[in-house]
């Protein structure tokens, strides 16, 4: 009977969970990434697959991710990783049939080709979570607290805020902030020197706090007002907005939140 | 009057200024200071027509002395002025940067005063940020046409990109709607800019030397205003990245704002359609190696409206397709309608290690729908590996929707016949076009 292996749901743990996979030569079904704030996540039932949980160890993602780097290259590497952060079901699998086939050393040139059966798929995920995380860069809205640190929201569809707190650190290195992803429940928290990664507990206490302690201001009312007037009445356009902006950053953009439509 | 109303004032007279851009320039936060420059460009938000919204684009003040018969904030208007205070749109730019809903300033201005007496104050704006504020945000100044070079160049210290417009794709044109200007006082400061940045480029710099420009110059035209074919306005924008190295040209599609006889009635409809053409013909210069003697000639002065540039130039020249994607030049590959750049570079990374097939160039994002007439594909039989662009032409142009018949439409024509259409007295020129800031 093939195995649905559960690991923690971070790269560290799929790798791992790799690295048994390849020392206990594991028949490997799917895979059930743990994610505390998704119960249902875990709860996931197979009748076909015998559930096996591998536990996180560094050292052995440690040498996964050498092993990576000596047969690929680090470019590789992080294009795993990238795609990763996706969450999308079944980029476990995906990711296994690319190290498996590199693994076996039939082509050696294998790492180069990005157009190959399991790299192209990665390769267009990968894509995918760049282009958001870019994206992001600019839709992040911070609201002011009174002691004059920033908070802001995001609910992004994948895991991208570890991609994009470089470039706020770089953008504001003196002031006080902190970014807070309302639906994986984390945020990055900066002090003026470090930042840190912290678990928050669920997401309506987090939306909830925020919201009392930032609440919207003069400048974003000014900002509202800016944003409609620079609409030229004459050239509306709904897809193309719909298109560049879709809908469901709007939530957390205060010049459309207006907009959004109730469910 | 309080800040939020200036604010909306001098935002709604600078929107019709299309440069949104915030890219080319790349810069960490100055020591204790903000802001960071990308060099790829962040779009803060998009409004509701589409455009997208990067840097907070005001003009310093509206109140003109000049009278162009397109533009909005024209003298003869009636219409709420308004001045901000520099510390007014320096404290609003800081507050807007730092809850990040915008990439940096992009300041205009009408002319007030004298240009210099305008240009003065922009720059004074545009210093006060980068020195005492140590603000390493985006700036985008307008240069007036009239100021002395003395200020331009000092603007070029401060700002990423600067731009004049030229409006009007020809001077005589220019001169019957905007009196006051001429191509000779827009041309002057545009090439004194492109000069300094070039004599900068040619110089040895240590990373001290202060830079100029670094994100370049740019310009807009509008376009469907006054008569211009679309060969004259490539032309002319071909001009400007080859001589001044313009960083970008846009297009502006005319949106009458003022009654005026030498304009088209406030009735015309903007020329989207036409302006979307123009910039896809605008990407194929920069992006895909093309000329813009290639895009058109003396023989199609004027773009296709139903088919886009790409696929134009690739049925004019049969000749070239169907063309075998495992050895085509990369060159070769870009000019394939539905082949974009991305999709170029991966096809070239890949093919060098197995067979290009059409299911992959599906899985890459290739618009197969119209690129499957361009390449050389094993499984077509060898007697229909020819193109004919006769056959071509109705698959390639998208179809209208079908839409059910409406009777009631029918019944609202008017009873009585329709009026002699109106003639008026002066025909000699076309209208020219819209709005936009005086700069």
């Amino acid at each position: 009977m093939s195995l649905l292996i559960s690991y923690d749901s971070s790269f560290d743990g799929f790798l791992s969970a790799v690295f048994e996979i390849y020392r206990q030569r594991l028949d490997v079904g799917d895979f059930l990434p743990e994610r505390p704030y998704d119960p249902e996540s875990s709860a996931t039932f197979d009748l076909f697959l015998q559930p096996f949980h591998v536990e996180t160890n560094m050292e052995s993602a440690r040498r996964l991710r050498r092993a990576v780097v000596n047969m690929a290259g680090e470019d590789v590497l992080n294009l795993l990783e990238t795609a990763f952060r996706s969450e999308e079901r079944g980029v476990e699998m995906k990711i296994l049939a690319f190290l498996r086939e590199l693994f076996s050393g039939t082509d050696p040139n294998y790492a180069r080709n990005p157009t190959s059966t399991e790299m192209l798929p990665l390769f267009m995920l990968a894509r995918a979570v760049r282009h958001e995380s870019g994206g992001m860069l600019g839709l992040v809205r911070f609201n002011k607290a009174p002691d004059g640190s920033y908070i802001a929201e995001i609910e992004p569809k994948y895991d991208i805020l570890e991609m994009i707190v470089g470039h706020f650190r770089g953008r504001f290195p003196n002031g006080r902030w902190a970014i807070v992803d309302v639906k994986r429940c984390y945020g990055a928290f900066y002090d003026g020197r470090h930042t840190e990664f912290l678990d928050l507990p669920d997401t309506a206490t987090v939306s909830k706090t925020i919201a009392e302690n930032a609440p919207p201001d003069d400048f974003t009312r000014m900002w509202k007002s800016y944003y409609d007037t620079m609409a030229i009445k004459e050239r509306l356009n709904p897809r193309l907005l719909r298109r560049c902006l879709p809908v469901r950053y709007w939530k957390h953009l205060h010049e459309r939140q207006d907009y959004v439509q109730p469910k | 009057m309080d800040l939020r109303e200036k604010l909306n004032i001098l935002g709604d007279a600078a929107k019709y200024d299309v440069s949104c851009s915030s890219s080319g320039s790349s810069r960490g936060a100055p020591k204790g200071g903000l802001g960071s420059g990308c060099s790829a460009g962040i779009c803060h938000t998009w409004s509701a027509d589409g455009r997208c919204i990067s840097l907070l684009k005001v003009l310093f003040s509206n109140a003109c002395k000049y009278d162009c018969a397109y533009c909005i904030n024209r003298r003869s208007n009636d219409i709420p002025r308004a001045t901000f205070t520099p510390k007014e749109l320096i404290d609003l730019t800081l507050e807007f940067y730092r809850r990040n809903y915008i990439e940096g300033l992009f300041l205009s201005s009408a002319v007030v005063g004298s240009p210099d007496n305008t240009m003065e104050k922009l720059v004074y704006v545009a210093k006060e940020l980068r020195t005492v504020h140590r603000f390493g945000g985006y700036i985008h100044l307008k240069a007036i046409p009239g100021a002395s070079s003395r200020l331009l160049y000092e603007a070029g210290l401060y700002a990423d990109r600067s731009s004049v417009n030229v409006e009007i794709p020809s001077d005589r044109q220019l001169q019957y709607l905007a009196p006051e200007k001429n191509y000779e006082s827009i041309f002057r400061p545009m090439n004194f800019l492109a000069e300094r940045k070039l004599e900068y480029s040619a110089g040895k710099h240590s990373r001290y030397t202060p830079k100029f420009l670094p994100a370049g110059q740019s310009t807009q035209m509008i376009v469907g205003a006054s008569g211009e074919s679309d060969l004259q306005i490539l032309r002319l924008s071909a001009g400007f990245y080859n001589q001044q190295r313009m960083k970008r040209v846009y297009f502006s599609g005319y949106i009458p704002v003022n009654a005026d006889k030498r304009l088209p009635a406030l009735t015309t409809k903007p020329p989207l359609l036409r302006e979307h053409r123009l910039y896809q013909a605008d990407w194929l210069m920069r992006f895909y190696h093309f000329g813009h003697e290639e895009i058109l000639d003396e023989s199609n002065p004027n773009l296709d409206p139903d088919l886009d540039p790409k696929a134009m130039w690739a049925l004019r020249h049969p000749e070239f397709f169907p063309i075998d994607l495992q050895t085509a030049d990369y060159e070769m590959i870009l000019r394939v309608p539905g082949i974009g750049v991305k999709s170029a570079q991966l096809i070239v990374s890949g093919r060098r290690f197995c067979k290009i097939r059409l299911e992959q160039l599906k899985k890459m994002g290739v618009v197969l729908k119209r690129a499957k007439y361009f390449v050389y594909n094993p499984d077509v039989p060898a007697n229909l590996r020819r193109l004919y662009p006769e056959m071509l032409r109705p698959l390639l142009i998208a179809r209208p929707k079908p839409a059910q018949l409406d009777f009631f439409s029918q019944l609202q024509m008017p009873a009585l016949p329709a009026p002699a259409p109106y003639k008026p007295a002066i025909q000699a020129l076309p209208a020219p076009a819209p709005l936009s800031s005086a700069g």
